[in-house]
């Protein structure tokens, strides 16, 4: 079936349990489809837009309460939202970092991070991770006393994924923070794989930006997400335009700067705004996600050979494993070599692992049914059964 | 005529949409429990009323 003459319609959720690492916590709710149909035209939620025409402030739909809302869902002051979390890093590194600042990143940050603070010419600084691959604050303090000793000066930012996207390892969140406070850092918390699955407390937590992607966690269309910031803070990384032409001596609003005007203005937003009475809620269920994620893994571990590679007992669906021992061993004389496996899983509708992966790779298990967790558990053993895999009862 | 043939256009596609979550959650063998079964059903059932509008009021 096709979208027009040459898009296939991408059917993978309806046929398949998907467990890609990337996917599982951006598929949208009934409501955000019914707003993709209502919303697809380009600038579909600028219908009322008034003066002073700035996208959060636009109150048919209620793009105006639906900010608020999204501030205090992860208790902060005020929030904007974005093209992806990307370009919520963006913003807040455009605000501060200026050539030649170094900037504290982790061994496990994502790389549109790094980005954010090459586009300014800061210099990226990770901290280094433990042996169990999880950030510690003690290592956090040790970094900012190394760069101190180098630059002679404290870095200009820091950022700090609660959970990482190569193993889900839950880092020590807090303790970072009250260590950059100690040495007045400001910090950006990247919630790209918390926000809006898990509930997330920025003032709690002492982050100065809460950056969250709406496309892979908030059940919304890409590119969406959102940042928030302290009230001190909103001034600066929502500061607006003072520019003034100098032929035409227009000037240009309250557009704010780092925002570049207006972010998101169709179908992402209102897609993010139909889910979110969804997503405040589903948070409150996270429990029984991680619950149904320990379970696959256990069955997963069951097989003779499989070690998993991310913190255990886990404290997310997104999960690190090594199946050398087991899947791979089966793939060294198995006629469709590494792809065996990503085959069966095909043929039990389980979808979203790399194909040709037996090796070490990803799966995240968010946002299964208890049904689909428990097939999914056995759909696992019986591939390894089925290839002469040991698996303990 | 015009105004009721786009309400039913778009309560079609929503109930399409209830639909298709439907199949997202039972995949993918697509076992319905019974309260998932109902459900369906009275999908179905406002989904024939609203083809019914958009028949009578685009064709006649």
């Amino acid at each position: 079936m096709k979208c027009g003459l040459s898009l296939d319609v991408r059917d993978i959720d309806e046929n398949s349990i998907n467990i890609d690492p990337i996917q599982v916590g951006g598929r949208l709710t009934a409501d955000a489809m019914k707003a993709v149909i209502a919303y697809g035209d380009g600038y579909s939620v600028c219908d009322n837009c008034r003066k002073p025409n700035r996208l959060d402030m636009i109150k048919s739909p209620p793009i105006d309460a639906f900010h608020r809302d999204l501030a205090a869902f992860v208790n902060m002051d005020e929030a904007r939202v974005v093209p992806g979390a990307r370009r919520g890093f963006q913003a807040v590194a455009g605000t501060y970092i200026q050539k030649g600042d170094p900037v504290l990143l982790t061994a496990l940050s994502h790389y549109t991070e790094f980005l954010s603070v090459e586009a300014y010419g800061g210099i990226p600084l990770e901290i280094q991770k433990s042996q169990e691959n999880i950030i510690t604050a003690d290592a956090a303090g040790e970094k900012i006393d190394a760069v101190r000793r180098e630059y002679g000066r404290p870095p200009k930012l820091l950022y700090i994924d609660h959970f990482d996207y190569q193993f889900g390892n839950e880092h020590e969140v807090k303790g970072i923070i009250k260590v950059a406070k100690q040495n007045d850092i400001p910090v950006l918390y990247n919630g790209a794989y918390t926000v809006g699955i898990m509930p997330v407390d920025g003032r709690d937590l002492g982050a100065d930006f809460v950056v969250g992607s709406a496309h892979k966690s908030m059940a919304s269309p890409a590119p969406s997400g959102v940042l928030a910031v302290t009230k001190e803070r909103a001034e600066e990384v929502f500061r607006t335009t003072k520019a003034q032409a100098d032929l035409t001596k227009r000037t240009f609003g309250i557009k704010e700067v780092e925002m570049m005007g207006c972010t998101l203005m169709g179908v992402t937003l209102v897609g993010m705004m139909a889910s979110f009475p969804h997503v405040r809620e589903r948070v409150k269920h996270w429990d029984r996600h991680l619950s149904n994620g320990t379970m696959i893994l256990d069955a997963l571990l069951a097989i003779s050979g499989t070690e998993v590679k991310s913190e255990y007992p886990r404290k997310h669906t997104l999960t690190r494993i090594d199946t050398t021992g087991s899947f791979d061993t089966v793939a060294r004389t198995h006629k469709k070599r590494g792809f065996f496996l990503t085959s069966a899983l095909k043929e039990k509708g389980i979808a979203g692992t790399i194909p040709g992966a037996t090796k070490v790779w990803k799966f995240n298990t968010y946002g299964m049914t208890d049904a689909q967790a428990r097939y999914t558990a056995k759909a696992f053993q019986d591939i390894a059964l089925l290839n002469g895999l040991p698996v303990s009862p | 005529m015009s105004k009721r043939a786009v309400d039913s256009v778009f309560q079609a596609m929503f109930l399409l949409t209830d639909l298709r979550v439907i199949l997202r959650d039972t995949a993918p063998v697509h076992e319905l429990d019974e309260s998932q079964q109902a459900i369906v059903g009275r999908t179905l059932v406002e989904l024939e009323e609203q083809v019914k509008v958009i028949r009578k009021e685009m064709v006649g």
